[in-house]
């Protein structure tokens, strides 16, 4: 058995939990060294009786978040390899398209007020199942008024509150910068001191926590923005991905807002759980793994590749071309030679076949917990994180720009730079049988990159090269 | 003038069948639609959200509109929608906020992991502008719950918005009692950096110098204590990062840390600025091989090669699910000392 975690002979609160939950993984282990299935059948079924049947009553709590439990269930069929028949894409979008506000962005429901959140998840959801053209859901999304819409939301400090009267956090600003790069509606007024206030965020331990707080001194803020609650995945994947996308407009003069990559990587790496716990992931320093955080902290390693934060020596990297070519692909054998992650990937994925997956179908934070729709898109998410390389590719990204129709700025940049994003061929690692294997999701948007590419092109009005799937060495 | 209040302890009347309601018309949620992926609602839940999207509708604000909207949140809290609602109704109505915040109270101990119990206190707490009992209030829900987020980023705007020399003066001693409690509470060191370095009105060098000294002996001691406790160590790498001191001025107290096994204490006088790991203490201890390393990292070429050594026993032997990113650690080291 591996080892538990140290208590120094000084048992408190935590390390009582501590040793209790890794006693319950531990027990999770099969015998016989089996176990390493992921269950696509019963998961399938999970999220087919959500779509069709319904969400049972102790969903009601989410009925604010009715946007959420869709984007879950679509994304979590794009990632297993499903695809959604005519008829219920069309029903999807029927359905999405109740919740847009008559004044811009979309509410948690009928009737709802519009919400950053859940403008998010239907947009997303919409990018799945909807297309162009009439009822299809992507011509009928008021852009306008979601940009002043947006644009009323903007506090002085460059954040943005969630709904009118709401709260501020980072989480409300990554999903507005999604979708606003999505559907080309980023301008410099919109994001402007937005990079400055996601920097502000970063804590002493390297994460980023939900908010800072503004101090004016003569209306100027001043540069003492404490950050408000600790370093948490959840937020730490937020802000970062919010920090690559508004990348491509931050100055780079010495006034520019920064974010200390070498502190969060720091962080990022201690989130992973111990073998005891089976490489799972954690939320926050001393708390216990949780699957959901396989995507939000797993999939943050994807997001420092375009930090140049990368466990590929840069030997390895230099070219700007096609991926060094590695060998051992699919096999488990000479794994550890090849793979260059800066986390645990196998631990990762054992976590989640072995404890992440109920009996019954779906994905839970742990056992003895049940399976819910967040947690099954973000295990699942977070499963295809540790199995696939995805990086932006400066050559795609010159690809794309070669065929861009337009004047050259900052449309541009934002089009090429979120489609540069690549899945490195010869890198995946599955765990398990070939039968494990999920798709590939953008690191920034939690999307297939089909559909990325698919959403963006429309509003765009671009036509995007197609990618011919490189050939495995 | 106080809103008739929607105590669930009541027999429950639906407001279809209230006659004071018989005006408003209902709006059902979907129409002429089969939802995909819809909520089986109680029909509790159901008629309440008719009538709350009938008043949107028409845009009624009244006392009524204040037991509707507390009937919804009692049954789902994170309608935000309702609770939005419910202050902008409060607000044009002139109703008293005090009894708001009694009722407040109520939900957000029932349901303190929601984001819309929380905010709301903030809007009314901002709107009276009187935070004092606030503190003991906060305090009494992390009783509960010393790691609930949403509490203590409350507690922490609490301190940061109204800025009041008296809300400060105890958190201190309040972060003690809790790291006695549990000294790997994360959410209270968290606080006691915010508390110790992140008040924006503190701007004394002198002061700022002597927090220094006196949050570096709190957090060695408290590692001595239980050593194996990253929430200690991280404030230590915080203190030191934010003060700009380097981490060779604790190689003395690390050092005692990645040894294999606690050294017999003597009867020699105890360095007060160094305390020794505990009698318990699992040694060695990982944080400080990792501290120990960064220490010889920085200090340039002959020290390399001994922080190698020590990432690569973290690497093989005492934190092999960490091995990718001490190799890293290793490479990028090299690489930087080879090209100097």
């Amino acid at each position: 058995m591996p080892r538990p975690t140290p208590i120094d002979a000084y048992p408190t609160k935590t390390s009582d939990l501590q040793i209790d939950t890794e006693d319950i993984l531990q027990e999770q282990i099969p015998p016989d060294g089996g176990g390493r299935v992921l269950h696509k059948n019963a998961h399938l079924q999970f999220l087919v009786r959500n779509l069709a049947q319904g969400f049972p009553a102790r969903y009601m709590s989410q009925d604010a978040s009715q946007p959420w439990l869709m984007f879950w269930t679509l994304q979590a069929f794009s990632t297993l390899q499903i695809a959604i028949d005519p008829d219920n894409k069309q029903r999807a979008i029927d359905t999405i398209m109740h919740w847009q506000h008559p004044d811009g962005g979309f509410g948690g429901g009928p009737g709802q007020a519009a919400h950053l959140l859940a403008t998010y998840a239907s947009v997303c959801s919409l990018a799945i199942a909807g297309r162009p053209g009439p009822e299809g859901g992507w011509d009928q999304i008021n852009r306008k008024k979601l940009y002043s819409w947006y644009m009323s939301l903007k506090q002085p400090d460059g954040s943005f509150i969630v709904s009118n009267c709401g709260e501020v956090d980072v989480r409300g600003i990554y999903c507005l910068l999604v979708v606003a790069h999505l559907l080309d509606i980023v301008t410099p007024e919109l994001i402007d001191g937005t990079a400055a206030f996601i920097a502000s965020c970063q804590t002493y331990e390297g994460g980023f926590s939900s908010a800072s707080h503004p101090h004016f001194v003569d209306n100027v803020l001043s540069a003492c923005r404490p950050s408000l609650g600790e370093a948490h995945g959840g937020y730490t994947f937020c802000a970062l991905a919010s920090w690559v996308l508004l990348r491509p407009y931050i100055p780079l003069d010495d006034d520019a807002p920064r974010v200390d990559t070498r502190r969060l990587l720091r962080w990022l790496v201690h989130m992973q759980g111990s073998e005891i716990e089976l490489g799972g992931f954690k939320g926050r320093t001393n708390k216990l793994v949780d699957g959901c955080y396989s995507w939000w902290v797993g999939g943050a390693f994807a997001l420092l590749e375009a930090l140049g934060v990368s466990g590929v020596p840069e030997s390895a990297r230099a070219s700007d071309e096609t991926p060094p070519p590695r060998p051992g692909t699919h096999a488990e054998d000479g794994w550890d030679d090849v793979d260059d992650s800066l986390f645990n990937r196998r631990a990762l994925q054992e976590y989640i076949l072995i404890a992440g997956q109920h009996p019954a179908g779906g994905l839970r934070d742990k056992p003895p917990k049940n399976a819910d729709a967040y947690h099954t898109a973000y295990c699942i998410s977070g499963l295809s994180a540790a199995q696939h390389r995805v990086c932006p590719s400066p050559a795609w990204r010159a690809e794309v720009r070669a065929v861009w129709k337009g004047e050259d700025g900052v449309r541009a940049a934002a089009f090429s730079e979120a489609l540069s994003w690549t899945e490195e061929a010869g890198a995946s690692h599955v765990v398990g049988s070939a039968a494990n294997r999920v798709n590939a999701t953008h690191p920034l948007f939690n999307l297939t990159i089909t559909h990325t590419e698919g959403i963006m092109a429309h509003f765009y009005k671009q036509s995007v090269p197609k990618r011919v799937p490189k050939r495995s060495p | 003038m106080s809103a008739p209040t929607a105590d669930d302890t009541t027999e429950h009347v639906f407001y279809a069948e209230r006659p004071e309601w018989a005006d408003v018309v209902p709006v059902v949620q979907y129409e002429n639609i089969q939802p995909l992926a819809p909520i089986f609602y109680s029909p509790e839940y159901k008629d309440a959200t008719d009538y709350f999207r009938g008043v949107v509708k028409i845009g009624e604000k009244s006392l009524r509109v204040l037991q509707l909207t507390e009937t919804i949140i009692r049954l789902n809290p994170a309608h935000y929608s309702a609770w939005q609602y419910r202050y902008e109704t409060l607000i044009a109505i002139s109703a008293p906020l005090q009894p708001e915040l009694v009722l407040s109270n109520t939900l957000t101990k029932a349901s303190p992991k929601t984001y819309q119990v929380w905010h709301h206190r903030r809007l009314l707490l901002t709107a009276l502008g009187d935070p004092a009992p606030e503190l003991a209030f906060n305090e009494e829900v992390l009783k509960a719950d010393a790691k609930n987020y949403h509490t203590w980023s409350h507690r922490q705007w609490l301190l940061a918005h109204f800025d009041q020399e008296n809300l400060w003066a105890d958190e201190l001693p309040f972060i003690d009692g809790l790291l006695e409690d549990d000294v790997r509470n994360n959410s209270a060191w968290h606080h006691r950096f915010f508390v110790s370095f992140e008040r924006g009105s503190n701007d004394d060098k002198d002061e700022a110098e002597a927090i220094v000294k006196r949050e570096l002996a709190f957090a060695k001691e408290k590692i001595a204590l239980a050593p194996n406790n990253s929430s200690a160590w991280n404030y230590l790498r915080g203190i030191l990062d934010h003060s700009r001191v380097p981490y060779s001025t604790q190689a003395i107290f690390a050092r005692q840390y990645i040894v294999d096994t606690v050294e017999p204490r003597g009867n020699d006088i105890l360095d007060l600025e160094n305390p020794p790991p505990s009698e318990g203490a699992e040694l060695p201890c990982a944080a400080a091989i990792e501290f120990m390393a960064d220490v010889h990292e920085a200090s340039g070429n002959e020290g390399i090669s001994e922080a190698v050594e020590l990432w690569r026993s973290l690497a093989d032997t005492h934190d092999t699910i960490r091995k990718r990113y001490w190799e890293y650690r290793i490479r990028n080291a090299v690489a930087t000392t080879g090209k100097a």
